[in-house]
């Protein structure tokens, strides 16, 4: 009976084996089959057949499915969405057990530094990707590229940030609701602030300019130097200018005190009370617009600094079987037809140049009644600069604000924001080196 | 002689086995799991590299570990006392027979308890919004303030908040248990107490409290288990100023899923993991709960 059990295991254990090495020998013979056609003439979307798998947390790539597939007759693609703050463990997960691992997975930028870099990670450079994003946005380009200076993910977009202003009140408290006029009246921070006080003044404090003081970090937040560099903590003494225009703008009643994407401030953005909001490109969805209510009711006003905020980007698991549709894939989003398509149908910036100086003349939206505003995001869009992902500047960045927004509420000084600060990165990020 | 009576069917373990399956696969093999990961430093990424202790001399030399101790049981007595006291009070009450229409209330009281912590945990975030909060709103409407109360930014404030949340959710549970418990005493201890004159706090102190005392220990020893485990409500709400909210399964979170630090996460886990089980041991040593039952 145990003799005969271990030769069941045996036969099982070879089995497996052979099965192992099996698909080895099928996975090499695939991709030179697929490499030949690279080489060869270029294929047609019809000629592509097969399944694709994608998982993302972000709700609109089903849409980018569906137009692939109207191209690509012959494939279908089976999108995955996990929205939510768990998605990242659980692509973790699936990698680490090497189970279901899908064709394509996309990576929020936030935390994209830690996986861009990693050997699942496919080297889009070497199927050509360097050319798919020579016309791209520099900062949008960037963040895909890995530590080997290879594309190691592409995004669809950009994600420019720049103040949303209702014309109402701009033309009530500023005098004006030209877009260039009131950009150059919120040039800078000290101009904000001083324009903040008068606005406050003249309302009876009703009405205030800005939201929170929180859109002075987030519009400066790309502009410093990356936090740990050599493993030690770098603070760039831009930080505390940061710090101090944060302070003042509420020690001078310029914002109204509601917490970005909070309730209060989704009320304010819909219904009035503040004039400007610091919001990227893609928070039209916090709009309502039922009946035509929202239609021409914001102007575009340039931020003191170009930022953006979010990114969606889109990486190629290595051991894919199916490599060369998921490049197809890419190869797809990052084209000029899909992200013609996508600002059309949502409002999504594109991450090429190209179809930013096509559609500068032309692209209005909705919200922004016929101002142009693919110019204005534009200038904003090119100043921002080009740094690779890291693995936790974001992270630290928000450990920074934290400390920040805590000593503002509590009318603390700098020094209690750094002492703070310091604590916290020592406290969370043993390895790196705190002075 | 009893020896041939015992039954060695195996059938009974089938019966329990796909308890002790799903326990030893879901439930013992992530246990073993994390407390081998507390021993490595492991980002999600490759494999876990062996540190031994060093994950545990951090957490010892970790003020914030030792802070979101003290935060979690300041707010587990906030919300202990108010939530016993109520739900004791409560169970005396709706026990009585005159009171109408019982079962209503009891429905009521449990209703909170059926609402997901996070779902309570922003609404009472909502509530009590600096600028938009209804409580400020109310406060403001009926005169009793002229500037906004910037709740979540006062230490105790915040923590009360927290610790108001936890009792707003479970003393509707323990109104129940304590209820089944006094259904569970038999009427005629009171008919008896009542033939001989005594007064109604003193059946409630003599004979109440006392044929309650298995269902107030095990009210206490589980809310000291859950109470320190919170996790989701605080989550809602926020760390608080200077992090007097952080409670301690919080911060294992932010180690293991927002800094994706495994290793120490696990760490944290088992510390927390230790405190648990002290607090546990002290409340066995509290007199009368571990006192026999008297003949």
């Amino acid at each position: 009976m145990k003799k005969l059990s271990i030769l069941l295991a045996l036969a099982l254990l070879l089995g497996v084996l052979a099965a192992c090495s099996g698909n080895d020998s099928e996975n090499t013979e695939g991709s030179n089959d697929n490499s030949g056609g690279q080489n060869g003439e270029a294929k047609a979307p019809e000629d592509f057949e097969g399944e694709l798998e994608i998982w993302t947390f972000f709700g609109d790539v089903e849409k980018m499915g569906a137009q692939f597939e109207e191209k690509y007759p012959n494939v279908s693609v089976n999108v995955s969405v996990f929205p939510g703050d768990q998605y990242q463990t659980k692509l973790m997960n699936a990698i680490n057990s090497r189970t279901d691992i899908p064709d394509i997975f996309d990576l929020e930028r936030g935390y994209m530094g830690k996986f861009i870099n990693q050997d699942f990670v496919a080297d889009l450079s070497a199927m050509g990707a360097d050319e798919l994003v020579e016309d791209y946005v520099p900062y949008v380009k960037e963040l895909g590229v890995g530590e080997d200076g290879s594309v190691r993910a592409i995004s669809d977009h950009s994600s420019p940030g720049a103040f949303w202003y209702h014309r109402d009140l701009a033309e009530e408290y500023l005098g004006t609701s030209d877009p260039d006029e009131v950009s150059a009246m919120v040039s800078t921070w000290d101009d904000i602030i001083e324009l903040g006080k008068q606005v406050a003044a003249d309302s009876n404090g009703d009405v205030q300019l800005i939201s929170h003081f929180g859109d002075v970090f987030n519009t400066e937040k790309a502009n410093q130097e990356l936090w740990v560099q050599d493993d030690t903590l770098v603070i760039d003494p831009e930080w505390e200018t940061v710090f101090n225009n944060m302070k003042q703008i509420r020690e001078e009643g310029v914002d109204a005190k509601l917490g970005y994407f909070s309730a209060g401030w989704g009320d304010a953005l819909n219904e009035g009370g503040v004039i400007m909001f610091a919001n990227p490109a893609w928070a039209g969805f916090m709009v309502g617009n039922d009946d035509g209510q929202a239609n021409g009711k914001y102007g575009l006003a340039q931020t003191p600094s170009g930022y953006y905020d979010g990114g969606t980007y889109r990486a190629v698991y290595e051991g894919s079987e199916n490599k060369d549709l998921a490049y197809e894939f890419i190869k797809f989003i990052a084209s000029e037809e899909w992200q013609q398509y996508n600002l059309e149908e949502t409002g999504n910036m594109p991450a090429l140049t190209t179809i930013y100086d096509e559609n500068g003349d032309s692209f209005t939206h909705e919200f922004f009644g016929d101002q142009k505003i693919l110019d204005t995001y534009k200038e904003q869009v090119m100043e921002i600069p080009a740094v690779k992902a890291t693995e936790n500047n974001e992270e630290i960045s928000a450990l920074w604000y934290d400390a920040a927004a805590e000593a503002v509420d509590n009318g603390q000084d700098y020094d209690t924001v750094l002492s703070k600060f310091k604590d916290s990165v020592k406290n969370g990020y043993p390895n790196v080196d705190v002075e | 002689m009893f020896k041939n009576k015992i039954n060695k069917n195996p059938h009974g373990y089938y019966f329990i086995a796909p308890f002790f399956i799903s326990f030893f696969v879901f439930g013992l093999g992530p246990i073993l799991y994390s407390f081998y990961l507390s021993f490595t430093d492991w980002s999600g990424f490759n494999q876990p590299s062996f540190v031994g202790f060093a994950n545990y001399e951090r957490l010892l030399g970790d003020a914030l570990f030792f802070k979101s101790i003290g935060n979690t049981l300041i707010i587990w007595i906030f919300s202990i006392i108010p939530q016993l006291t109520i739900a004791l009070t409560l169970a005396l009450v709706l026990h009585e027979k005159f009171i109408r229409g019982r079962h209503l209330f009891h429905a009521i009281f449990y209703f909170p308890n059926i609402i997901t912590p996070i779902t309570l945990g922003v609404m009472f975030a909502l509530m009590f919004d600096w600028q938009t909060g209804s409580i400020n709103k109310l406060l403001e409407a009926v005169g009793a303030i002229s500037e906004p109360i910037y709740w979540l930014n006062d230490v105790w404030l915040s923590r009360i908040i927290v610790a108001g949340v936890m009792m707003f959710q479970n003393f509707g549970f323990n109104m129940l248990v304590f209820l089944a418990g006094l259904q569970a005493i038999p009427h005629d201890l009171y008919e008896a107490a009542e033939i001989d004159g005594a007064s109604k706090f003193q059946t409630a102190i003599r004979i109440t409290l006392p044929l309650m005392r298995p269902v107030l220990i095990f009210t206490l020893i589980t809310s000291v288990i859950g109470g320190l485990q919170i996790f989701d409500a605080p989550l809602m709400i926020g760390k608080g100023p200077n992090d007097s909210t952080l409670t301690m399964i919080m911060n294992l979170y932010e180690a293991a899923f927002i800094r994706y630090d495994y290793g120490y996460g696990a760490t944290i886990a088992y510390g927390a993991f230790v405190v648990i089980a002290i607090a546990t041991v002290i409340t066995f040593l509290i007199p009368g709960v571990r006192k026999k039952k008297e003949a």
